[in-house]
């Protein structure tokens, strides 16, 4: 199956940049283990062949999306990808007419290292109720049917521990957070020019790395993403020092659902909760 | 024959000297494996073959305030950092150690960065040669090698019932007073690392290739976080600025790298290097052409944690070896 | 060249010269002169034009300008800065007796003997002509040494002309000509209205023993170098001094490269015959 879609991936970057639909086809190649994806440009039909999809896609792509305005681009995207694109449409970073959108209906994504092999799906996978696409132009695989909505198991466990218990795990990797910003970096929902921990004046963060500034880095970026993040969990996968920051992104979707009744992403258009104002809107907030 | 110290010889030995030390050793944390403060010799994981970030924390803090400022009167009174704490870090490898001594050329060139000068005068290195290289290793194509003792006070190599020890500095002399050596006739391999990254000319093919557009479609999938440079043992860019706690005001330093977008952003906004691809550009030239300009050695010694860590797979072996045909096209097409 | 370690480490080279603001002078709306006296007479800071000092507002961080003074008149430490973001912002809101720190004098220098006998031409823009006065108080003061001044300093407005109040003199002193220029007039200029490069291809410089300094926003001084070598200036006749975000003005940090080369301590003044050298072209 994936060697298949490997060859539907190939042959639609060919058509599209003969064509000249787009400039540059996103998708995946083998990376220097032999084992895992890396993300690839192809500017070039004859290079289409470097092309590749299997279980180690892991990278979200829409986020180079945002190198690219203006340019006709297309863009393999699996079911986490593509409701990061309907994000980026609905904030009106990308305009829908430059982005040609190759969606894969994902068959989960396995946990991998640099040359380590692993069979396990990773963590998000299990969590996930969207392996089709939301968004596309082009679809590779059949739309699947999905099992019913996931209980935030992660949450509950992590909240049966006491206060003292949690104010201790986080403070134990705050000390463990270098800011290298990767996690900033990866996520497709985090675009500012100027991001609030590199403000100056106001000084919100500070440049010290240490515990207390990197509870405040790690916090307020997720309270940033409450509302918009849509769990593709690259930001776990590519910390360095292995923060549990799903935790973080994944209480705030638990909340949002909650009180709205809102996944995002799910479409280009749905009005976002925590940017929408309605009058007759109740939380049951001190009441 | 060969001097030589069994397990539980070297783990009393260390447990005396963590009584009146910092001893920082490789140490599981969760999935990671850190080079830590250890309080018992049981911490230590004596297996690992690299930690996952770098030793440099240790010479160059991740955070380190410069000097404390605090308003005394009408005056400011000013004072300097000073480093008291011995430390002694047990199962540093060659590569991580040379990483280490290399940095002496930018922090020690005059004018001399005195809290550099002082982790260096108060920390021993008890080395660990590599008995056997991870997959991402590639020391000896980068100059150094997994049983190289010239950055290291003592170097411990693995041997049957134990370690071998080589002495090789006073510093390590002294560190090792008092403990009873055996001879011993030892036999067993010398360890290698079999990685062959062409680095050889590196520097000349980096000038040529310079101007390449390589660059941009590399940077293409780079990400610009500061992952690379951070788990790196020889990176040394940093940041300064004043944080005030309680009435004190610190001159912090912190580890920054090249690859964040503004890191060389003037004042009236305007930037040099604002895009991608001369901002990838730049850290593989520091590391594979200014650094050996400037002071000798290359920039990397071939510990390959940014290998291993990098998000998007941009491997340095790699670019080493492109650029390596890259300069040479160049060289073929020139008269 | 290979940088040698030194033996000297004890001397912590982030701690700035202990100082104080004996003076400040509105320039501009956005621009002020401070003057700083070293609290400490054994503290050595003697320094040549084109050299530059960290200042320190201590909260807030320090920031590297170029010194504006000359040390021969023993006038004090001149920096000429223009509020931009969170150190000038603090240092703009001190007032003469606030304690601050300077750390310097870091980088080359004009070789201001190897001018001498040539006709100079200072040019420079805005909060870019700041280094550049140095040298004209230099020339000026020893007047015989050298050869005609043409002076052209340009602004956004006439209300941006950092050094208005020495115009006048300037202008007296023999065989030297000041050329003013703005980008947009108010009602009370007499003067040009031109681009800094536009007044140069008016004045039609000849390149003949002459030497032009040159100082200001990248993209005059891109467009004033064409301008120049249309008229036949050599790039060794072409100098400037470079601005490069700096963090420790020691050749650690590694920010302000230009390839290989260390603004902070090869440069900042560099001629465009050595600039187009480098490996780095921005």
């Amino acid at each position: 199956m994936a060697s298949d879609f490997t060859q539907q991936i190939r042959q639609k970057a060919i058509e599209l940049l003969e064509n000249g639909t787009v400039e540059c086809v996103i998708g995946y190649e083998t990376g220097s283990d032999g084992i895992g994806a890396r993300p690839a440009f192809i500017y070039d039909a004859a290079e289409a062949d470097r092309l590749v999809f299997d279980n180690t896609c892991t990278h979200n792509l829409v986020k180079y999306l945002l190198n690219k305005k203006g340019k006709s681009t297309a863009v393999v995207v699996k079911g986490c990808d593509s409701r990061a694109l309907n994000l980026l449409l609905n904030e009106k970073q990308i305009e829908r007419d430059k982005a040609f959108v190759i969606g894969v209906v994902c068959p989960g994504i396995v946990e991998w290292g640099w040359n380590k092999r692993s069979q396990r799906l990773q963590k998000r996978c299990d969590w996930c109720r969207q392996h089709t696409p939301v968004v596309s132009d082009f679809m590779v695989g059949d739309p699947v049917t999905e099992q019913p909505p996931a209980a935030f198991a992660d949450i509950v466990e992590a909240e049966a521990k006491t206060a003292e218990e949690r104010a201790s795990f986080w403070q134990q990797h705050a000390e463990r957070c270098i800011r290298c910003y990767a996690c900033r970096q990866a996520c497709p929902g985090c675009y500012c020019t100027d991001c609030f921990a590199e403000s100056l004046d106001p000084e919100w963060v500070g440049i010290r790395i240490a515990p207390a500034e990197s509870q405040m880095w790690n916090t307020i970026r997720a309270f940033h993403l409450a509302g918009r993040c849509i769990s593709c969990n690259e930001c776990e996968r590519v910390c360095p020092v292995k923060l549990p920051l799903s935790l973080l992104n994944r209480k705030l979707e638990q909340k949002v659902l909650e009180l709205f009744d809102y996944k995002a992403g799910m479409s280009e258009d749905a009005p976002a909760p925590l940017i929408t104002f309605k009058k007759d809107e109740k939380l049951g907030i001190a009441e | 024959m060969t001097k030589t110290l069994s397990k539980n010889e070297l783990e009393s030995w260390l447990a005396n000297i963590l009584k009146e030390r910092t001893l920082v050793a490789p140490r599981r944390v969760d999935d990671l494996t850190l080079f830590l403060p250890v309080h018992s010799t049981d911490e230590i994981a004596f297996d690992c073959s690299n930690t996952d970030l770098s030793p440099k924390d240790w010479f160059f803090p991740r955070t380190e305030a410069l000097f404390t400022a605090e308003h005394k009167d009408d005056d400011i009174e000013i004072t300097p950092a000073v480093i008291e704490q011995e430390t002694v870090i047990f199962g540093i490898r060659p590569c991580d150690a040379k990483g280490i001594a290399i940095l002496d050329g930018p922090y020690l060139g005059d004018p001399a960065d005195s809290l550099w000068a002082q982790h260096r005068a108060k920390t021993t290195m008890i080395g660990l040669s590599c008995s056997t290289p991870a997959p991402q290793c590639f020391c000896t194509s980068m100059g150094g090698a997994p049983y190289d003792s010239s950055s290291v006070d003592i170097l411990l190599t693995e041997v049957d019932d134990g370690y071998a020890v080589e002495t090789v500095t006073e510093k390590g002399e002294t560190l090792i007073q008092g403990v009873e050596l055996k001879e011993s006739d030892v036999s067993g391999s010398v360890p290698s690392c079999d990685a062959q990254v062409p680095a050889e000319g590196i520097a000349e093919a980096v000038k040529k290739a310079f101007d390449d557009p390589y660059w941009g479609r590399l940077a293409d999938r780079c990400l610009h976080c500061n992952m690379c440079a951070y788990v790196c043992p020889t990176c040394y860019c940093f940041d300064i600025r004043d944080r005030t706690e309680g009435g004190k005001i610190e001159r912090l330093r912190t580890w920054e790298s090249c690859q964040s977008k503004g890191f060389t952003k003037i004042a009236g906004g305007h930037d040099p290097r604002a895009d991608k691809g001369s901002r990838l550009r730049q850290r593989f030239c520091h590391k594979l052409l200014y650094f050996p300009e400037q002071f000798g050695p290359l920039g990397c010694v071939g510990c390959g944690r940014c290998v291993v860590s990098c998000p998007v797979n941009i491997d340095i072996r790699e670019i080493i070896s492109d650029i390596q045909e890259l300069g040479a096209k160049v060289g073929e097409g020139s008269n | 060249m290979v940088r040698e370690a030194t033996d000297k480490v004890d001397v912590n080279p982030f701690v700035p010269f202990p100082a104080t603001l004996s003076r400040v002078v509105d320039l501009t709306p956005d621009v002020k002169l401070f003057t700083l006296e070293l609290d400490n007479p054994e503290d050595e800071f003697d320094y040549k034009p084109g050299q530059f000092g960290f200042v320190s507002a201590y909260g807030s961080g320090e920031a590297p300008f170029g010194l504006t003074s000359v040390a021969y008149r023993k006038e004090g430490l001149h920096f000429a800065i223009r509020r931009v973001g969170t150190v000038t912002n603090s240092l703009h809101q001190l007032e003469p007796g606030a304690k601050v720190g300077v750390r310097g004098p870091f980088g080359n220098f004009f070789p201001m003997d190897d001018y001498k006998g040539k006709r100079i031409m200072i040019i420079g823009g805005g909060i870019g002509f700041a280094p550049l006065r140095p040298v004209i108080t230099t020339v000026l003061d020893n007047r015989k040494d050298y050869a005609e001044v043409v002076i052209i300093n340009g602004a956004r407005t006439p209300q941006d002309l950092c050094f208005a109040a020495e115009f006048d003199d300037w202008a007296k002193a023999p065989n030297t000509k000041i050329e003013l220029t703005v980008d947009a007039a108010d009602e009370n200029w007499k003067g040009r209205v031109a681009l800094i490069p536009d007044v140069v291809a008016d004045l039609k410089p000849s390149p003949e023993n002459t030497i032009a300094v040159i100082c200001g926003p990248p993209i005059m001084i891109r467009f004033t170098l064409q301008g120049l070598k249309k008229l036949g200036f050599g790039d060794d006749q072409i100098v400037t001094t470079l601005e490069g975000k700096m963090k420790c003005g020691l050749g650690k940090c590694f920010r302000c490269n230009v390839g290989e080369k260390y603004v902070c301590r090869d440069g900042p003044v560099f001629t465009f015959e050595q600039i187009s050298g480098f490996i780095e072209q921005f």
